[in-house]
């Protein structure tokens, strides 16, 4: 109940006016969504018999990108999907003048075939509940009033104006917050330590460095909603007594650094950043860095070290950042999806954000669920919602219809989790003892065609890129398990490698000086359990049952079932299969070069594995 | 003081001060590699890892012994099962980067490390303890640095090029606990990291014994005697003023 | 450290980047970021002069240098082809877009070809996980990418097609 209500209040909703929203995010944007909104922005400039005039707005990432770009119509509550330029003058037409749907460009619901109106029908979006992501692609994040009208900036007046400090930290301890970026510390509790600490000035931090690959939920945030972290950054200023705060950002998301600039810029201007913010005694400002490229600045005290001018080396933190942080002074850092929870528990109290979740993990959580998934993007859901509900009634199933293998969770310092445990509710702790993790929210899901020893062998090959290289077991741990793992891929492997790699782990895991090394083996130990048999196939029997591993797959077409569609020699890059039209093709073994596309991309699993 | 139990047996501690400086100074044995008197814990080798259990901790946790600060009672164990297995690893993976070393054989040797195959490092038997860095921050200028990261780390000059910023002391070789810092004499003339250098020699014995850089740095920060005098002759020369005075 | 001569011609150009910032090792990254993207590169002078600005010897902006992926210490190409390599775009088979470039321009990843044209990298995840596998070039977002689609684009762009 509350936190429906939660929902709804923060979108007033904006009269009669029509408006029209193309979504702008980076992915929309790859699949051309600029060129819709320009077409829109130019048609509606030719359309002077409309008594109102739509206002055209790019937004931040809906996350629904596989049927961008998307366009959504309010107060209709109209969304289009795949929209092209030419479809803009039909849409204006029919839709903004007429109010008729174009069928064409509706959702189509993949069971039922109904057309569904409006995203907040699609299974996609109705399962969902948003807080965290409660503004993005409802609003331009390039305009501050737009934040504003969704009741932003209440929270810090509330707070300003009418709560002590302590009063603040108590409510994100009753609400039960905790760290959304992987490691699940109790925020209110850090805010405490932080707020009890000797020493001036204070910091407030933001951590924007989302690493994990296939994680993209902090990028929709800082580009699609900006000033939820502004605001509560400003909150969790106040609460520790700050001054300064940074937003640290991964060097690669442009425009999340785009946007979030022109927000603090706006802030400044509005007087929520600057000296006696609202006329209070909370004097806090935010500067913007851009990370260097380094994985590793996502740990804390790499992070600190960054900002520092130093490299991105961490060091043991058996005292916190709390204590001891930016130039050794009390300092708060937090996750971008953090911060963003801060506005909506203070606006609306810790009770109905603790009704949300389970006992121990409250409120929601943003995920994103990418890979062999039919609807790929970011879902946010409460606190223990299962695997299976997660991939299966919001991501609609496996795509092409193949069997599911595994779900990826936690990134690299998580583990893959088998079909017999895809009713495990996530949230903090329940995946651990399955040998995984929440992790910062990528859920990567893999079918039949994935080999378990090669993605163990992939994160570990981007933790040796990415791993500081300070301390031995990391360093020498990652090379040495990559070793292994190449090896086992490429045929050479023995049974005492397993061994090996388990020794090496557990070392790892206890000795390592920050967790990227303490959770690199994660995925190779995760792999290991539930999928022992891949790795002794690979050993054993010289084959890899997925078809990945190039030297230990061979592919031949099977003449009862191939139609000579020639699909396979369209997708040949070195012309190894031969076949007239409508007859057998044939692979020729002396020019085959075993890298499965053909395998991969036969309709009708004419081509076998040997 | 406070009061920290070591192995079953109490403890005097100093509050604030890291296990190993408690246990090397009470004669409990912990390994490291990449610790030093002079520059204090770095937490980089992970050779001195304990088990420690605070006062209201209900589980102990391993801790690297040169970083960790005892700040209240507790129960610590320098030896284990645990314990042995990562001293045994990390001398095992130590032992790739300087395969043919004698430090490293003593140490697998002493926790039944096995061998695995020697890996090529630059420079060669160099295990990244970082020792060389922090000697030269301390008495040099900071000519050399760990360049690059993950498996590519290396200490190196910038561009792998004679640094102006070196002078040739070989302070880095001197803490070096694989002599993996090469430093190649030959008369009056000393190379080190690719840059070569004019020796002085000393006035009484005439054993070239510092470089003329050096020696200027050291002018320019402060009087170490106008007499260009080596170690050996140095402490001869003390040793005679010595005598006279008490004469 | 061996400097060439011509680059002192871009000293003054170094200088007024540097000096719109406080020397202290805190804006040690901005820096070094603001000279990588005016010049594609940080060259050796404008890394001596960040040392000097900043207060820290040249070693420590050397490591700053070779650390962060950001920086390069060579001259990139024109056009700069980032694969990402990412899980989502991994399991879709970005190594065989990577096998396409190699054909087409004869690099590997780090690598940048001889005419000072393209440069390749892989580049962790962009975040563009549903429109894998992701190439991007020079900032343009290319999504769902396969080899031929490879082959036109980076004609497009001035490269050849396949040698065969």
């Amino acid at each position: 109940m509350g936190g429906r209500a939660m929902q709804t209040e923060m979108n007033p909703g904006k009269g009669d006016r029509q408006t029209v929203l193309v979504c702008c995010g980076t992915g929309c944007t790859a699949n051309g969504g600029r060129e819709v909104f320009k077409a829109f922005s130019q048609s509606l400039q030719h359309h002077p018999e409309i008594e109102v005039l739509p206002v055209v707005k790019a937004t931040g990432c809906n996350g629904w990108c596989e049927k961008g770009p998307l366009v959504r119509l309010i107060p209709k509550d109209i969304t289009y999907c795949s929209v092209a330029p030419a479809d803009v003058d039909e849409i204006i037409s029919k839709t903004l003048l007429q109010g008729v749907p174009v069928k064409r460009l509706l959702y189509r619901d993949p069971v039922s075939k109904e057309h569904l109106t409006s995203h907040h029908l699609t299974d996609f979006y109705r399962k969902q509940h948003k807080i965290a992501l409660r503004n993005i692609g409802e609003i331009d994040p390039g305009q501050i009033d737009d934040y504003i009208q969704r009741g932003g900036y209440q929270a810090l007046q509330k707070a300003l104006l009418g709560m002590e400090r302590q009063e603040v930290i108590d409510t994100i301890k009753a609400a039960g917050l905790r760290g959304r970026g992987g490691g699940g510390f109790p925020t209110g509790q850090k805010w405490q330590a932080c707020r009890n600490a000797a020493g001036n000035p204070k910091y407030i931090i933001c951590n924007g460095d989302e690493g994990d690959p296939g994680a993209f939920m902090d990028r929709s945030i800082m580009e699609g909603d900006p000033h939820t972290v502004i605001e509560g950054m400003c909150l969790g200023a106040y609460a520790v007594g700050a001054a300064r705060g940074y937003i640290y950002v991964r060097d690669e998301y442009d425009l999340a650094v785009q946007y979030l600039r022109q927000a603090i810029d706006d802030a400044r201007q509005r007087g929520y950043l600057g000296k006696n913010i609202l006329n209070s005694e909370l004097s806090f400002d935010i500067e913007l860095v851009r990370g260097g490229g380094a994985f590793v600045c996502g740990e804390e005290t790499a992070l600190l070290a960054s900002i520092e001018g130093r490299v991105g080396e961490p060091h043991d933190k058996y005292v916190f950042p709390t204590e001891k942080g930016l130039w050794g002074k009390p300092t708060v850092i937090n996750n971008v999806e953090t911060w963003a929870n801060v506005p909506v528990i203070m606006l609306h109290g810790a009770e109905s954000f603790a009704a949300i979740g389970t006992d121990k993990s409250k409120g929601t959580k943003v995920f994103s669920l990418v890979g062999k998934v039919v609807n790929t993007g970011l879902v946010e859901v409460p606190m223990g919602t299962t695997l299976r509900e997660i991939i299966y009634e919001i991501g609609g199933g496996v795509l092409k219809k193949r069997s599911f293998k595994a779900v990826q969770t936690g990134g690299p310092s998580g583990g893959c989790i088998p079909a017999a445990l895809l009713d495990l509710p996530i949230d903090f702790d329940s995946l651990t003892e399955a040998g995984s993790m929440m992790g910062s929210g990528g859920l990567i899901v893999m079918d039949d065609h994935t080999c378990m020893v090669e993605v163990a062998r992939y994160y570990v090959s981007f933790l040796a890129g990415e791993s500081c290289g300070k301390c031995t077991p990391c360093r020498e741990g990652i090379r040495a398990l990559l070793e292994i793992l190449t090896r086992i891929c490429e045929g050479q492997g023995s049974i005492e490698d397993l061994d090996l790699l388990e020794d090496i782990s557990v070392t790892m895991q206890q000795a390592s000086l920050c967790a990227l090394g303490r959770t690199a083996p994660n995925p190779v130990l995760s792999t290991l359990r539930y999928f022992r048999d891949e790795y002794l196939e690979h050993i054993q029997q010289q084959r890899c049952p997925a078809g990945v591993c190039r030297a230990l797959s061979v592919f031949h077409i099977d003449p009862e079932i191939c139609n000579g569609c020639g699909v396979c020699v369209r997708h040949c890059s070195v012309n190894a299969i031969r076949g007239e039209k409508k007859q057998v093709h044939v692979i020729d073994e002396s020019i085959c070069i075993h890298c499965g596309e053909c395998y991969r991309q036969c309709a009708f699993d004419a081509i076998k594995l040997r | 003081m406070m009061k920290i139990n070591v192995n079953g047996q109490q403890r005097e501690a100093h509050a604030g001060e890291s296990i190993l400086d408690l246990c090397r100074r009470e004669g409990i044995p912990i390994p490291t590699f990449c610790y030093h008197q002079a520059f204090g814990g770095q937490g980089a080798c992970r050779m001195c890892m304990v088990e420690i259990k605070e006062e209201g901790q209900t589980r102990s946790r391993m801790v690297a012994a040169c970083t960790y600060p005892l700040t209240q009672p507790a129960e610590i164990t320098t030896e284990s099962e645990q314990i042995l297995r990562i001293r045994r690893t990390i001398a095992m993976l130590l032992a790739r980067r300087a395969d043919k070393n004698a430090l490293l054989e003593t140490m697998c040797q002493k926790y039944g490390a096995s061998r695995l195959p020697a890996i090529v490092v630059e420079p060669a038997n160099c295990i990244l303890c970082g020792l060389c860095i922090h000697a030269c921050a301390e008495m040099g200028k900071s000519a050399i640095w760990s360049m690059f990261r993950g498996v590519d780390k290396r200490i190196a000059t910038p561009y792998d090029e004679a640094s102006d910023d070196c002078m040739g002391c070989a302070a880095c070789a001197q803490v070096c606990p694989t002599q993996a810092i090469k430093v190649e004499e030959e008369g009056a003339v000393r190379r080190i990291w690719n840059k070569t250098f004019a020796l002085v020699a000393c006035t009484r014995c005439g054993k070239p014994y510092a470089t003329r850089d050096e020696l200027d740095y050291l002018g320019q920060h402060g009087d170490f005697g106008q007499e260009k005098l080596c170690e050996a002759c140095r402490r001869k020369t003390l040793a005679a003023n010595m005598q006279t005075f008490q004469a | 450290m061996q400097i060439d001569a011509k680059e002192y011609e871009n000293a003054s150009a170094y200088q007024s980047l540097i000096k719109t910032y406080a020397g202290k090792p805190e804006y040690l990254l901005a820096i070094m970021q603001d000279i990588q993207r005016q010049y594609n590169y940080l060259p050796r002078l404008a890394i001596t002069m960040i040392a000097s600005h900043v207060g820290l010897p040249v070693s420590r902006v050397y490591a700053m240098a070779s650390f962060y992926k950001a920086f390069s210490l060579t001259p990139k190409g024109r056009f700069v082809i980032r694969v990402c390599d990412g899980t989502a775009c991994h399991i879709k088979n970005s190594e065989t877009l990577l096998d396409q470039l190699e054909k087409q321009l004869q690099v590997r990843p780090g690598q940048t070809t001889a005419d000072g044209l393209f440069s390749v990298e892989t580049v962790n995840c962009l975040g563009a996980c549903a429109l894998a596998p992701v190439m991007v070039i020079n900032g343009k977002v290319y999504g769902k990418v396969n080899r031929s689609e490879v082959e036109r684009i980076i004609k497009e762009y001035g490269g050849q097609s396949d040698a065969n």
